[in-house]
């Protein structure tokens, strides 16, 4: 295996050109370097693009939205005050991948490269309508992460390619966003299944759907309902929830994440929605866990009786 | 009892203020030792002391019951300690495995030539390169081949061994190793296992003739029988009948282990392996590959986490054989997933029938408790027959059957693991007086208050009848008043508890060498592993309290047959007790030394003098021991070497081989709160108090404590081991078996020690570090069950297995105490 630190972009794309089945694009190496030690993967050439000095700075904010480099970490993303913002439902995925150690490495971008249905940043990504620029030595094109995915582990991004930035836009006024996800354990775990949020001005509903199909998945938008009316949210939900094809796994049955989906998307729905009027209100410290209704904040000690 | 407000606070304050702690009770300090011959020679010496006046002499007494901080604990939390796969040895040969990708198949063709030319291989070994029949080992059941003997009966069972220059041309060359095979249909779980017709795991010709289930995939039973079930049926108010289940799971030591194997120069081995049997290790390879014990030297490194994982033998005599055919050092460092195939805990079906009189007090008790044990025996048939001696629970009960099976299966061995084979069954037990509680009308307090023995009250009755050796009701009451029992509960929540015990050592041998140096300082010889229970930190008290040495001038040594005397094993919570009484006596011998050769050198009448810890008692009053060893020695000087042993014989026909040196008990209460919506359980509270006569060092009791709760709640909550259909491990390493973290920990999670100095160790302790997860399982159905208002009878209580029990029938947001 061959270790490859390019300078510039160009040069990056063209060495994966040189080896388009054989190399692997290194950033963060929170899945690369398992995969590699585990020799579940085996490229003949690594790229590392950490040392790429014309890549997109990290987060560039304007007036219409945020700008993603591959370097942005989850740990970069969680602490901007202007993503936090924004793109509270981003924040609260951000927040649980991995551990402190992984999210201080960890790539927000590979995170959907990396092509998983169950990571847990791209439902709110989708949900947010986030798009990605790849790169190759052919050029450049841009399109929307939602239609990113292609199948587990396929993305738009093909042999020979990167992905090179993600713009997210900036929400319109009114908006607001949430991030829910199962899992079997509340410290680091991956998702069982998670659902991003995003509920306009006017109450129009959007959501991406996080390990209940091949992909993630939108759903939506659905037009405006009466939030406290448990039959009209009951349709919303069941049509946001409609692309998902949940399976069986080692993590979960099928019943359970069918019937999960559902709980989630209420919740996270009604999480954004009440949200909106409380623009910038995420607690300044985010637990590591999932965002059920009940949180730990474990203490230990033993007490004098 | 003791006020425990003091000691409670220990953990907070200061070493230097914990040091001004003693254990005022003179009970505590005369020390209690094991068998009634070593008590009468041991007592009287001791008694001798505190007769005088002498009890707690000196600066010493600081020692034993301060929360003295870990012996090279430092070392641990800094990364500086070695374990083994930080060992160095020059000119060391890496080894890999290959396994095959089910879990049970014939193996009909191995093919080595491809790998064996690979660069850097050095040898390629097959069971075809072993002695014929292939060496098998094992602790009850000789059965376990050092590399399959033409078939593999387990996911992960090794084939072949590569032993390379580099661990990359091992792997490289062993994935051109070509093995052959037909696969075959395997049982994986109980209801396969005891099918009629089922596949055997173990063929019958292998099994003795007379034994009647040579046909089946059972390979031990155990029946324990007093009184008349069938009869007393009819005299019960209420019966509830069900059946619970446990599931495989995993000890998941955080330090995966390996073995180094290195030839000696003169024809011996030294096998380094960081095991809990040194003493067993080392028996095994000279029986397996043919050589004198004094030929075979055993370093055991610290292990990192054991749990019981790390007792029996499993790949040092493969190392020792490729070791020996290389000519070089030859080392395997294993991955966490490799441990999944090493060691686990017996899954667990127990069918319960239990029989109540309307004011709660049991009138039978009927338990068919069915283990999954692997493909070979290790050490899980006693498993099964400990286990489910504790079955029917620490009750007063005047009718109770236990018939219980250790049924094999096409999975990883099942071997010793905390609790050995009792939490499966108290699972069974407890909820079934909460079955039985809920049909009364009574709670689960009660229903415990009323049916828990008293001391000296025998809860398993005939001829090896057992009794139980401490005031379990203390802790009973202990923790209901630190859950809060009987206090209003917050809607969606549910408390619940549990009471459960474990047999500790039934036999046991630990010999201690103790040398008092002449500038005072001393070093222990001990053999006790010290895997992360802090043994080493006992010792290091004993020897500071009895010789009046500074603690930093206590050395232990351990981990090495070579230079340290025989000790049985660390297993069973006993080295406490076992090992702490042969190194209390190693130090009491020592002061009888110095007191003779004093009395010669000085011309003192010997029966003029006494000692005491710390100090020589002479006519003129105390003398530090370490000047009266001065004077002692005289001009030549040198030093004291002491010896002491602990023996504990068994008792024949005893059905555990002898009776148990101490009861580990415990009671544990839980509340919790439900998600209705998606099943997730939040502990708020988590009560574990455990009976534990003294402790020795609180600090470390409250970590064995607080360890074995969380690691209670694993088994409760998160832990289970899955398998396909072709016996391979679904949920093989760390990214789908979960354990839990410390944001999975309760809310608030509190431990207590109930002391009575009554234990057979030293100062009255007894063992301790399995108690708090005895009844995890129990005190968290009981709350889970008490929230909403339905029995759970299957573990773990994922998210999932609750919200599917909630979606099966009508359940209701608990709130209150069950049925009041």
């Amino acid at each position: 295996m061959r270790y490859y630190r390019p300078v510039t972009t160009v040069e990056a794309v063209a060495a994966l050109a040189s080896e388009p089945q054989t190399s692997r694009i290194l950033v963060g190496g929170t899945d690369l370097l398992v995969a590699l030690r585990h020799k579940a993967v085996q490229p003949k050439l690594v790229v590392d693009i950490k040392g790429v000095q014309d890549l997109s700075a990290p987060i560039t904010v304007d007036d219409e939205g945020i700008t993603f480099g591959p370097t942005a970490t989850m740990s970069d993303v969680v602490a901007h005050p202007v993503v936090r913002e924004w793109f509270p439902a981003l924040v609260e995925a951000a927040v649980v991948v991995g551990s402190v150690a992984i999210r201080n490495r960890a790539s927000l971008i590979a995170n959907s490269a990396n092509g998983s249905p169950a990571a847990d940043t791209s439902p709110p990504l989708v949900a947010l309508s986030a798009s990605v620029t790849i790169a190759s030595v052919s050029g450049e094109r841009t399109v929307p992460l939602r239609e990113f995915f292609l199948a587990s582990r396929s993305t738009l991004c093909g042999p020979g390619e990167m992905v090179i930035s993600m713009r997210v836009p900036r929400p319109a006024p009114g908006s607001s966003s949430a991030f829910e996800r199962m899992t079997r354990r509340r410290g680091v775990d991956l998702a069982t299944c998670s659902v991003g949020a995003v509920v306009d001005g006017n109450g129009a509903m959007t959501v991406g759907l996080g390990a209940v199909g091949p992909t993630t998945l939108q759903g939506g938008p659905v037009a405006p309902v009466d939030l406290s009316s448990q039959d009209e949210m009951q349709r919303a939900i069941e049509a946001l929830v409609a692309t998902a094809t949940p399976i069986a796994d080692v993590r979960a049955g099928k019943p359970y994440r069918t019937a999960m989906i559902r709980v989630l998307t209420r919740r996270a729905l009604l999480r954004a929605a009440g949200r909106r009027n409380d623009r910038g209100a995420l607690p300044d410290v985010l637990g590591g866990s999932s965002s059920s209704t009940i949180q730990a904040d474990p203490t230990i000690g033993r007490r004098s009786s | 009892m003791t006020d425990k407000e003091k000691r409670t606070d220990v953990a907070q304050q200061t070493i230097d203020d914990v040091a001004l702690q003693t254990i005022d009770d003179e009970r505590a300090m005369t020390g209690a030792p094991l068998d009634s011959e070593q008590a009468d020679a041991l007592a009287g010496r001791l008694q001798g002391g505190v007769k005088q006046g002498h009890g707690s002499g000196g600066a010493a007494s600081a020692t034993v019951g301060a929360s003295i901080r870990r012996y090279g604990g430092d070392d641990r939390v800094t990364g500086h300690q070695k374990f083994l796969s930080d060992l160095r040895f020059t000119g060391a040969a890496e080894a890999t495995l290959v396994t095959l990708p089910v879990a049970c198949a014939t193996i009909t063709k191995i093919d080595t030539s491809r790998a064996a030319e690979m660069p850097g291989v050095i040898a390629v070994v097959s069971a075809a390169d072993l002695p014929q029949p292939v060496p098998r080992f094992g602790i009850s059941h000789q059965d376990r081949p050092v590399l399959a003997d033409g078939e593999v009966l387990y996911h992960g069972e090794p084939v072949v061994a590569v032993v390379a220059e580099t661990l990359d041309q091992a792997e490289s060359a062993a994935r051109e190793v070509e093995v052959t095979f037909d696969e075959r249909s395997g049982v994986f779980d109980l209801e396969q296992a005891l099918e009629s017709g089922a596949p055997l795991v173990r063929d019958p010709s292998l099994r003795p003739a007379d034994d009647e289930n040579r046909d089946s995939n059972v390979l031990e039973t155990a029946l324990y029988e007093w009184g008349d079930n069938s009869a007393a049926a009819d005299g019960a108010d209420v019966v509830v009948e069900n059946t619970y289940t446990f599931p495989m799971v995993t000890h998941f030591p955080i330090e995966p282990g390996g073995t180094v194997a290195v030839p000696t120069d003169s024809g011996g081995l030294d096998i380094y392996s960081p095991v809990q049997h040194p003493y067993l290790l080392q028996r095994t390879i000279a029986k397996v590959v043919g050589l004198p014990l004094a030929q075979v030297r055993v370093f055991a490194p610290d292990p990192g986490g054991a749990f019981g994982g790390k007792q029996n033998p499993k790949l040092e005599p493969l190392l020792a054989f490729l070791a020996l055919r290389t000519g070089r050092a030859c080392r395997l460092v294993l991955s966490l997933e490799q441990t999944f195939q090493m060691m686990r805990r017996a899954a667990c079906r127990v069918k319960a029938r239990t029989g109540f009189t309307t004011d709660g007090a049991l009138v039978f008790h009927d338990l068919e408790c069915d283990y999954l044990i692997g493909a070979y025996a290790d050490v899980a048939p006693r498993v099964m027959t400990k286990g489910s001696y504790v079955a029917a629970g620490p009750y007063r009960i005047p009718n109770a059957r236990t018939a219980a099976r250790a049924v094999m299966s096409n999975t990883t061995p099942s071997t010793a693991f905390r609790g050995f084979g009792s939490p499966q069954v108290a699972w069974a037990t407890e909820s079934q007086m909460d079955a039985g509680a809920r049909q009364l009308g009574l709670d689960a307090l009660q229903v415990r208050q009323r049916n828990l023995v008293n001391e000296g009250e025998a809860f398993f009755r005939g001829p090896y009848e057992a009794t139980a050796d401490g005031q379990w009701h203390q802790s009973l009451e202990k923790a209901a008043e630190l859950i809060g029992w009987g206090q209003p509960l917050a809607p969606n929540r549910g408390r619940g508890i549990a009471v459960a015990i474990k047999p500790g050592a039934t036999s046991g041998l630990s010999q201690s060498l103790v040398r008092f140096l002449a500038d005072g300082s001393a070093i222990a010889y001990a053999g006790t592993s010290d895997m992360g229970q802090g043994a080493r930190t006992l010792w290091q008290q004993i020897l500071a309290h009895e010789l009046g040495t500074p603690l930093d001038k206590v050395r232990v040594i351990s981990g090495d047959t070579g230079i340290v005397p025989f000790d049985l094993q660390t297993s069973a919570s006993r080295s406490t007790v076992f090992m702490g009484n042969a190194v209390l006596e190693a130090c009491l011998d020592i002061r009888q030394r110095v007191l003779a050769l004093y009395a010669e050198a000085t011309g003192v009448d010997a029966a003029a003098l006494s000692e005491a810890p710390g100090v020589l008692v002479t006519p003129d009053g105390e003398m530090p021991l370490l000047e009266a060893s001065r004077v002692a020695l005289g001009a030549l000087g040198g030093e004291f070497v002491g010896q002491g042993t602990a023996r504990r014989q068994g008792r024949k026909g005893h059905p555990l081989g002898g009776d148990a040196a101490f009861y580990e008990f415990n009671c544990t209460a839980i509340e919790v709160e439900v998600d209705f919506e998606t099943g997730e359980l939040l502990l708020h509270k988590h009560v574990s108090v455990s009976d534990v006569g003294t402790e020795l060092n609180p600090l470390q009791v409250i970590s064995q404590d607080e360890g074995a709760s969380i690691m209670g709640l694993g088994h409760s909550q998160m832990e289970q081991l899955l398998v396909d259909d072709h016996g391979v491990i679904r949920n093989l390493g760390a990214l789908d078996y979960r354990i839990p973290t410390f944001k999975d920990v309760p809310v608030e999670l509190i431990t207590h020690g109930v002391e009575n100095h009554d234990g057979p160790g030293p100062y009255g302790s007894k063992g301790m570090s399995e108690g708090a997860l005895l009844c995890t399982s129990g005190a968290l159905g009981s709350a889970v069950s008490d929230a909403i208002g339905m029995p759970v009878r299957d573990l773990p209580l994922t998210p999932e297995r609750v919200w599917t029990t909630l979606n099966q029938a009508g359940a209701q947001p608990g709130g209150g105490e069950a049925d009041t």
